[in-house]
């Protein structure tokens, strides 16, 4: 199930970048002072107003890990640097700026590419400063080994040293650059798929139709009153040992919530997808390597006291993680996981009544698929994960719809996003049980993972070094093969008899005792 | 001063007065203080503790019963490290890197058995009259001392959720106590008897060596806990019963184990009483705890606030409406593990590791994954 991961650019009041002067280039140079604006200017910048993108770390500091959200004033020469950083291909980005720019548009982001553009410029420009410096250098190196007068040995060693020091600035500077260029690119969305729709969650397109809502002879009851008449769950006593929207599961729910996953996984296995339990505690630079953004105002993500660590929102993180910076042989593609966890959600910022009861809760059980492949296969993986849900709760006998999500409603890691949305009678309403995103190359590239192709066409060529520049990365997608507490919600309600009962659907009676029923009885 | 005085009588007394006035709030001010200092000190005091338990160290706990004996093997064992690598079972390499040190992910057959060993003993337990529960694994941290953990103490097992007062939980027994928090419960409602499964997570702080390797000592594990509320002249009974369960779950499986009746200098501040079950890890080559049943009597009662009323007030014919207040009683509580998934991974596959590599599954799990019957190397 997709999170609302909007990374949000960061509108940086900075002051007036210097402009780096090109030199006009001499075979000798000729040393006059650096422009002072180079050396401090560059870099001042008022911290913006909003939560600043991703994770900024003053490294310099000692103090633990702590991400510093708040909007303090970052003063001149302490770099704000990134403590890790994404493959971005930036020169794609120039090349394709217009695209990139409707993208941001289309999908509401607050991602700045005429900042990244600029300081994406620059850093080439200063590049190649850099090198000129060094290149000059060298050339006073070289000349020193020859023999000199002592008055120009002694210009020649000035020189040397005047041309270190600048080196040594611009060096500074360029690096200062980099980051905060990294910082600004990351925050771009990915790009999206042609077919979907543009627009808010309202222009979203029906894909699929399956099945239709039940005709009840009889008054409904919603999830919450079934579960209190049948003693399926307790949220009053979990209000008070833990907090609102925490629960606890009785009796047959608990068999229920059993039965649900040892069937999705059982299922999902039999389509060759490898079966993983994974860590619920993780470090932060992972969570925000996949998309997220633990610190962020209204963040999703529980973090742990006193470290670096956060609860996942989703096992897509920890499997996201297992291989981190890796290059996986092209034969091992694709790779494709499917894995349960339980999931913590701080749900802040959200409230209503699209929230009573299991709808929306801040723990909860989940399986999830994975998978890890070639660039040009994630179309037709995206496809498979598809078909894989809506096999599943067609077995159930649900009535669902599945949407080709807008662009408003996309994820920053999204390229195209696919939700299903099943029938709740008791709440009125269609309801979110699953989402299906393939992200592309943009947790790959934060994740770091790569494949080597197989075939290389430099196979013949005698440089060593060729297969290396051939790795790609590979494409990730995710989906929501069954989330408990909404799934709980669709059986319950639409299963529900006159008589309070609750019938089980066929699939899962094996998985829990063979029992059929969930009757009311004299407790 | 509702008399008739002289003004200058009244005059004195309503000095009198106002020193008394003085004085009072002084003494009720320090009889706060001293009670909440009072309150400190005193619920530092542990649990009493059952006359026949040992007194002395770990060494000390006495042995209550032993059931099978070390299996004979005709071949070069290997622990439980090596079996999960070579049947790609686990990954702890790559959980070092998402999440840190003993953490890990379970792999193919280590998935479906951990799915088995829940589902069977939830079953299990159930058919003995235990209600099922899952449970928050988020949780007050007030409920978290209530039970007699310290979270915030030095080298404090429980991990805190930052910016708020939650907690992670160490066992189910924290929010299944927490269940009846401030409550009078019906004397007629007794025992309550609750079998829950939930994740755990302990930081382990403090615990380091090679007793600590592989699945032994981890950051997060699943559990099937067991957890009785009853009457006080109940508990003795209700703690057999407790281990009786525990003893057969673990026969069932054809584990060897040994019995222990921790001796005092191994008993937490809330327990009575602790018998810990101690089964053999050949691959380890030592007996390692995969239980422990605690009967805490009213410790955690008094303190999560749970009476209960009993039927027959002695006072049933007075008059006074207040008598039957006076009647209620602490419940008493206990929990035992039902199933610790990671430990009884260690034991499954280190007792009923083949020459070849294979793991053969105990009987009771087949049906509760899918009927294998063995987790045999493959080429993956």
């Amino acid at each position: 199930m997709a999170l609302q991961c909007r990374l949000s650019g960061t509108t940086i009041q900075s002051l007036k970048m210097a402009t780096i002067p090109i030199s006009s280039s001499s075979s000798r140079l000729i040393f006059r002072p650096l422009p002072q604006s180079l050396k401090l200017s560059l870099f001042s910048r008022h911290s913006p107003p909003r939560t600043p993108p991703i994770t900024l770390l003053i490294r310099a500091l000692s103090a633990p890990a702590v991400a510093a959200a708040p909007a303090t004033e970052i003063s001149d020469n302490k770099v704000v640097k990134p403590q890790w950083r994404a493959a971005i291909d930036f020169k794609w980005i120039r090349d394709n700026k217009e695209a990139v720019a409707i993208n941001i548009k289309n999908r509401n982001s607050n991602a700045n590419l005429e900042l990244v553009l600029e300081l994406y410029d620059k850093m080439l420009n200063l590049q190649k400063e850099v090198e000129r410096f060094r290149g000059e250098r060298n050339t006073v190196a070289n000349k020193m080994k020859g023999k000199l007068e002592p008055s120009e040995r002694q210009k020649l060693i000035e020189e040397g040293k005047n041309l270190k020091e600048g080196l040594m600035t611009l060096e500074e500077d360029l690096i200062k650059l980099r980051d905060e260029l990294q910082l600004e690119a990351q925050c771009i969305p990915n790009m999206t798929h042609p077919d979907v729709p543009i627009g808010g969650e309202c222009s979203s397109k029906l894909r699929n139709m399956v099945g239709s809502r039940r005709e009840f002879d009889f008054p409904i009851k919603d999830h919450l009153q079934i579960g209190k008449e049948l003693d399926l769950f307790d949220f009053d006593a979990a209000a008070e040992v833990s907090g609102s929207k925490f629960y606890y599961l009785k009796n047959e729910a608990v068999l229920l919530e059993m039965a649900l996953v040892n069937w999705t996984l059982t299922e999902v296995m039999k389509r060759g997808f490898t079966p993983l339990t994974t860590p619920e505690i993780v470090r932060s630079s992972v969570v925000e390597k996949c998309g997220f953004q633990p610190r962020g105002e209204n963040t999703q993500v529980y973090s742990i006291e006193d470290s670096d660590q956060c609860l996942i929102g989703t096992a897509e993180i920890p499997v996201g993680g297992i291989h981190m910076d890796s290059i996986l042989s092209e034969t091992s593609l694709p790779l494709k996981y499917v894995a349960f966890s339980h999931c913590f959600r701080t749900e802040a910022g959200a409230a209503g009544t699209a929230t009573r009861g299991l709808y929306r809760v801040h723990q909860f059980s989940k399986v999830e698929m994975f998978i890890l492949c070639r660039s040009e296969d994630s179309d037709m993986y995206h496809e498979e994960l598809i078909k894989i849900e809506e096999d599943l709760f067609s077995s159930l006998g649900l009535h669902y719809k599945t949407l080709d999500m807008a662009t408003g409603d996309l994820g920053a890691p999204a390229y195209r996003k696919i939700d299903v949305e099943a029938w709740m009678p008791g709440l009125e309403r269609y309801g979110e049980i699953s989402s299906a995103s393939n992200c592309t190359d943009y947790q790959s590239r934060r994740l770091g993972i790569r494949y080597r192709p197989s075939e290389s066409p430099l196979t013949n060529s005698k440089k060593g070094k060729a297969s290396l520049a051939t790795t790609k990365f590979v494409h990730t997608l995710n989906a929501t093969a069954c989330a408990v507490p909404r799934m709980l919600v669709c059986l319950l309600e639409n299963f529900q008899q006159e008589d309070g009962s609750v019938i089980i659907p066929n699939p899962l009676r094996p998985f829990m005792g063979g029992i059929e029923l969930i009757s009311p009885k004299s407790r | 001063m509702k008399g008739k005085l002289e003004p200058s009588e009244r005059q004195k007394l309503i000095e009198e007065g106002k020193n008394l006035k003085e004085g009072l709030m002084t003494l009720e001010e320090d009889l706060i203080k001293l009670r909440d200092e009072l309150q400190l000190e005193a619920q530092c005091i542990p649990n009493m503790t059952h006359p026949d338990v040992p007194i002395g160290g770990e060494c000390s706990s006495k042995l209550r019963n032993m059931v099978g004996s070390r299996r004979e093997f005709d071949f070069p064992i290997k622990d439980h490290l090596q079996i999960g690598k070579e049947l790609d079972l686990f990954d702890f390499d790559a959980a070092a890197e998402v999440s840190g040190s003993k953490f890990y992910y379970l792999k193919n057959e280590a998935v479906l058995l951990e799915m088995a060993l829940v589902n069977w003993t939830l079953t299990e337990v159930m058919k003995r009259g235990f209600t099922p529960l899952t449970t928050p694994e988020i949780v007050r941290s007030s409920v978290v001392e209530k039970c007699g953990f310290q979270p915030r103490g030095e080298n404090t097992q429980v991990y805190s959720i930052e910016d708020s007062d939650q907690c992670l939980i160490g066992t189910a027994e924290i929010p299944v106590g927490g269940i009846h928090m401030d409550s009078i419960l019906s004397e007629t409602s007794l025992p309550l008897k609750y079998v829950a499964f939930s994740h755990c997570f302990r930081t382990e702080a403090g615990a380091a060596g090679t007793a600590t390797r592989g699945l032994y000592r981890v950051h997060q594990f699943s559990k099937v806990e067991m957890f009785i509320l009853c009457r006080s002249e109940d508990s003795d009974m209700y703690h057999e019963e407790l281990i009786k369960i525990e003893e057969d779950l673990f026969s069932s499986l054809g584990l060897h184990y040994k019995t222990l009746d921790m001796a005092t200098g191994d008993l937490g501040a809330p327990a009575y009483r602790k018998i810990d079950v101690e089964a053999w890890m050949p691959g380890l080559e030592r007996y390692g705890e995969i239980s422990s049943a605690s009967n805490c009597t009213d410790y955690q009662s008094r303190r999560l606030g749970i009476r209960y009323r009993p039927s027959e007030s002695p006072l049933t014919n007075s008059k006074k409406g207040k008598a039957s207040l006076a009647t209620t009683k602490f419940v008493h509580t206990l929990n035992a593990t039902a199933c610790a998934v990671p430990r009884m991974l260690v034991c499954l596959l280190e007792n009923f590791q083949q020459e070849d590599g294979s793991v053969i599954i105990p009987n009771p799990l087949r049906p509760f994954m899918g009927g294998i019957e063995l987790i045999s190397p493959k080429s993956r």
